[in-house]
Order: C-alpha cells, then sequence, then structure tokens
C-alpha cells in the first residue's frame, strides 16, 4: 500500500509528460476528439486526489481491523468514503472518455467497483448494529 | 425504552454490593453496570433466572413496564 501511494507521488510529476504521451499514440476516436492532453492531465490529476483518499481510508481501516476493532461505525465510514470514491474515479473516466471512448472500459469497471464496495458498506453497517445489540445482551 | 430495570431496589433490599452479585451470577461486574443503568437491550433468561436465584426475588420485582 505504501509502495503503491509512493508510485502515486512519484507519478505527480509525470503527469503532463504521460498525457503528452498519451495524446501523440492515440487518434480521436470519441465524441469530441481532437488533442487529449488537457482532459488527460486533469483527469490524471483528479483521479490522483481520489486515489489517495482512497489508500488513506484503507489505511485507517486495516490498522483498525489490526487493533481488533473490526465492527465500529468508523470503518462503516471508511468504506462509505472508499466507495464513493471509486464512483467519482468512474465519472472523471467518462469525463475522460468523451474525448477517447477506450476510457469508458475502466470507467465501468471503477464504478463497478464503487457499487460492490457500497454493498459491503450497507453489510457492514449491519454487521455493526446487531453486534452492538449482542453486546448489550447481558 | 418502556422497560425499567429496578435491580438496585432490589440490591439495596438484600444489602448486596454490586461486587457481589457480579461475582455470584457470574457475569462482570461492566455488564452488571450496564443492566443497572438501563443502557442493556435485552437479558438473556438465563441472566435473569441467575440473578432471581441469588436475590431471592420473582422477574417482576427487577423488571418494569411503564407506558411511553
Amino acid at each position: 500500500m505504501y509502495v503503491s501511494a509512493a508510485i502515486g507521488f512519484i507519478a505527480t510529476f509525470f503527469v503532463p509528460s504521460i498525457a503528452d504521451w498519451y495524446d501523440e499514440i492515440t487518434v480521436g476516436s470519441g465524441l469530441i476528439g481532437g488533442s487529449v492532453r488537457i482532459p488527460t492531465i486533469v483527469g490524471l490529476y483528479v483521479c490522483e486526489v481520489l486515489a489517495f483518499a482512497i489508500l488513506w481510508s484503507l489505511n485507517k481501516l486495516l490498522a483498525n481491523i489490526d487493533r481488533s476493532e473490526v465492527f465500529i461505525p468508523e470503518n462503516t465510514v471508511c468504506l462509505r468514503r472508499i466507495s464513493w470514491g471509486f464512483m467519482f474515479v468512474g465519472f472523471t473516466f467518462i469525463v475522460m472518455g468523451l474525448w477517447r471512448s477506450v476510457f469508458f472500459i475502466p470507467a465501468t469497471a471503477a464504478v463497478m467497483f464503487g457499487l460492490v464496495m457500497r454493498v459491503l458498506k450497507n453489510v457492514f453497517e449491519k454487521a455493526v448494529e446487531i453486534k452492538s445489540e449482542n453486546d448489550f445482551t447481558i | 425504552m418502556p422497560i425499567i430495570v429496578n435491580l438496585d431496589v432490589m440490591m439495596a433490599k438484600r444489602k448486596m454490593s454490586s461486587q457481589e452479585l457480579a461475582q455470584r451470577i457470574d457475569i462482570t461486574t461492566a455488564n452488571l453496570s450496564i443492566l443497572k443503568t438501563g443502557k442493556a437491550k435485552a437479558i438473556r433468561f438465563s441472566t435473569l433466572e441467575k440473578i432471581c436465584q441469588v436475590l431471592d426475588c420473582q422477574p417482576g420485582d427487577i423488571l418494569e413496564y411503564q407506558k411511553e
């Protein structure tokens, strides 16, 4: 996890060159077409911020599980953040898909994953409720 | 909740401390305190049975229903 955070941080400095490279190797085939440089830069930066937020939540979640505090409301909040993070990554990719339709593939994957996390969050919420009920049964 | 736990009244009548009661009905003092303060959401029949046995009373002496 820390490795991916480090890679993400390093990649921040290369976003413009990545965008240049991507702009060169592809031709417009989306709704808008034309140069994809600016949308790629903006999209990648947005995704990076979201990725860091997701990693931070994940780190908190894992730390809590490590302390064997599994079914606490804080973990539900973490899962909720992760799910919304993936949803927004998906939306960003959808917007990028207006320039290059290939972006719709990762967009679908991200939104799908966000939905799965959402379900997981709801299950977790119920589990927290049941655990508190169980804890207060004497 | 409309169910009120009157455990402390009964304990006072029998002149029993929380610690002693917890020990004799085999639950932790923390759990007994949850029961006494009315934070408990449910009570097992086995716990109720032991409380009644130790305090020599009926469940109605400990639990009370009051309309909201």
